[in-house]
């Protein structure tokens, strides 16, 4: 049983301060100071904001 | 039609973020297909080895003679097949495209990923022979032998360097939030998965140990490997489809953050009333209520994302499917939080209505996700379009209403099942015949969901074939003929 305690806490460990790793590099980053430009990043010139990409691609929508 | 060999100075109209895309989209187009192709086909094989496990449930004689086939063969190699075939593969392609595009950056690695897709099929091969073989490890969930787990070890640390490659040479300031989830699942699924064989399957621990490291691993396999996938397309695919930006940015980050920290708790929550101490299992109860907060934060984002454009279910197969992945994942999830909970588990647990529980998180869930995903991405990579839109609508009704019928014939037969074997009084066969009907019904709803694969398999069948041909405009549940505007693709 010692063996499970010691790799569930370990692993447990590895995940939580590797996501507190990655929160505090990305506030760092200022990955967080603008929420609108973020959730906008997926949209390009080609397929803006307010068009619909279920398309056949090259074929405009 | 072939825009990648036309730059933007050539044709004004092509601008260069197509062209990026469209590059992307070809780096990506043999491995992406190759797991693709192989996640179809296993599903198949793991619906058919489904329904084989579902019918002997209620007819415990079908195909009795055949050693290879006994209900202690065929139900893992279900399991598997759909777990380490189905479920890893389409999820690595859908990985693999996804981070090239949320990069900016091609594929890397061109020659080698293809061989991951030879190698991970081989393993499942071996796998599934050893399991019908009688074989199995006996651990639930790892019943492959550890030299098959060692092959799946060794793809997923190519794939744990390939991400980080693409990451470190990305086009893109921002991180999107579907990189962070794809990024828990690339780097956690590994330390996860080397530390569950590491144990159970070397026999360096055994009895109330073994049980809490295989529930540990099997419960974190949906919670850091499968969700963060699905969210990740979930994530990308309704903004993309739709144009809207996602709802609410910080609370989709919230939402990642949260489930990092509270998911890998959970596991033990498997093994309420069993011979651990207490807080083990309490603290898997804690940490399944504190899901909670991730979940919420996600349904919210789903359904205000979709408002104002719902109507577009009607006309895109890739949003129909990704809707109702989206939909189950909060009910999934709430009920799973709900069923950790030891008054509920006192009914639940051992019953059948674990099982449909089970369903709505890898398959209404993860599947359904991955079907939409499916639908958007293989045209983008084969330049053809979804060849019949009759095969579609027959493969979102059946495996829809499929599922459905499953988790209600399921859900209502566990509860009531788990109900009578809590009373001394009721005789243990009397309950096996209550739930006898409920186990045709989940044959039945099985079948429905099979055939919906099989519609889904001709459709993949046909665009990987057809190369000559492409069509102009989209496939719409609206379009009025099955095959549209086919043109020939230009040389």
């Amino acid at each position: 049983m010692k063996l499970t305690y010691l790799l569930i806490w370990g692993c447990m460990l590895a995940f939580g301060s590797s996501a507190v790793w990655a929160l505090v590099w990305a506030i760092r980053r200022g990955e967080m100071s603008d929420f609108k430009a973020g959730a906008e990043s997926i949209f390009d010139e080609e397929e803006p904001v307010g068009r619909p990409t279920d398309a056949f691609p090259g074929a405009r929508p | 039609m072939s825009a990648i060999a036309v730059s933007p100075e050539a044709a004004p109209d092509v601008t260069a973020d197509y062209v990026t895309r469209v590059q992307i989209d070809r780096s990506c187009r043999q491995t992406v297909l190759g797991y693709y192709a192989s996640a179809v086909a296993w599903l198949l094989i793991g619906s058919l080895a489904a329904l084989i496990t579902s019918v002997k449930m209620h007819h415990p004689e079908f195909l009795g003679n055949y050693e290879w086939i006994t209900f202690g063969r065929i139900r893992p190699v279900h399991l598997n097949t759909v777990v380490y075939g189905w479920s890893s593969m389409v999820g690595i392609g859908t990985t693999l495209w996804l981070e090239a595009r949320l990069c900016k950056v091609r594929l890397p690695h061109r020659a080698l990923l293809p061989a991951t897709v030879i190698i991970w099929n081989a393993g499942v091969v071996w796998g599934v022979y050893e399991v019908l073989a009688g074989h199995s490890t006996g651990v639930e969930w790892l019943e492959f032998p550890p030299q098959v787990l060692g092959i799946f070890g060794f793809v997923l640390l190519v794939l744990f360097w390939v991400s980080l490659k693409m990451f470190n040479q990305r086009h893109v300031h921002h991180t999107y939030v579907s990189q962070w989830y794809l990024f828990g699942s690339v780097v956690w699924f590994p330390i996860l998965y080397s530390a569950a064989i590491l144990l159970p399957t070397t026999g360096m621990v055994g009895g109330a140990a073994w049980a809490t490291t295989n529930w540990w691993y099997a419960h974190n396999v949906l919670g850091l490997y499968v969700t963060p996938m699905g969210l990740a397309t979930i994530y990308y695919l309704i903004p993309k489809v739709t144009g809207k930006p996602i709802y609410s940015y910080h609370l989709s980050l919230l939402g990642f953050w949260a489930n990092a920290l509270f998911y890998s708790w959970i596991g033990t929550h498997h093994l309420v009333g069993g011979p651990l101490p207490a807080w083990i299992i309490t603290l898997g109860i804690v940490g399944s209520i504190m899901m909670f907060v991730p979940v919420t934060t996600v349904a919210i984002n789903h359904h205000m994302t979709m408002i104002g454009k719902f109507h577009m279910l009607k006309t895109s197969p890739t949003l129909r499917f990704v809707v109702f992945g989206a939909v189950s994942y909060t009910a999934v999830s709430y009920q799973g939080s709900l069923e950790a909970l030891r008054s509920v588990s006192h009914v639940a647990h051992f019953t059948h209505y674990t099982i449909a529980h089970a369903h709505l998180g890898m398959y209404s869930f993860y599947t359904m996700t991955m079907f939409g995903a499916m639908y958007y991405i293989v045209p983008r990579l084969t330049r053809n379009e979804w060849s019949s839109v009759p095969l579609i609508k027959i493969h979102f009704w059946t495996t829809s209403l499929g599922v459905l019928a499953y988790f209600c014939a399921l859900s209502w037969a566990g509860w009531y099942e788990g109900e009578m074997m809590n009373n001394p009084l009721i005789p243990f066969i009397k309950i096996v015949d209550y739930t006898k009907p409920y186990l045709v019904a989940r044959s039945l709803s099985g079948s429905f969901m099979t055939i919906g694969h099989i519609a889904f398999a001709i459709l993949v069948f046909r665009i990987l074939r057809s190369s000559d041909v492409s069509m102009i405009g989209p496939t719409l549940f609206t379009s009025k003929r099955g095959m549209m505007r086919w043109r020939r693709k230009e040389a």
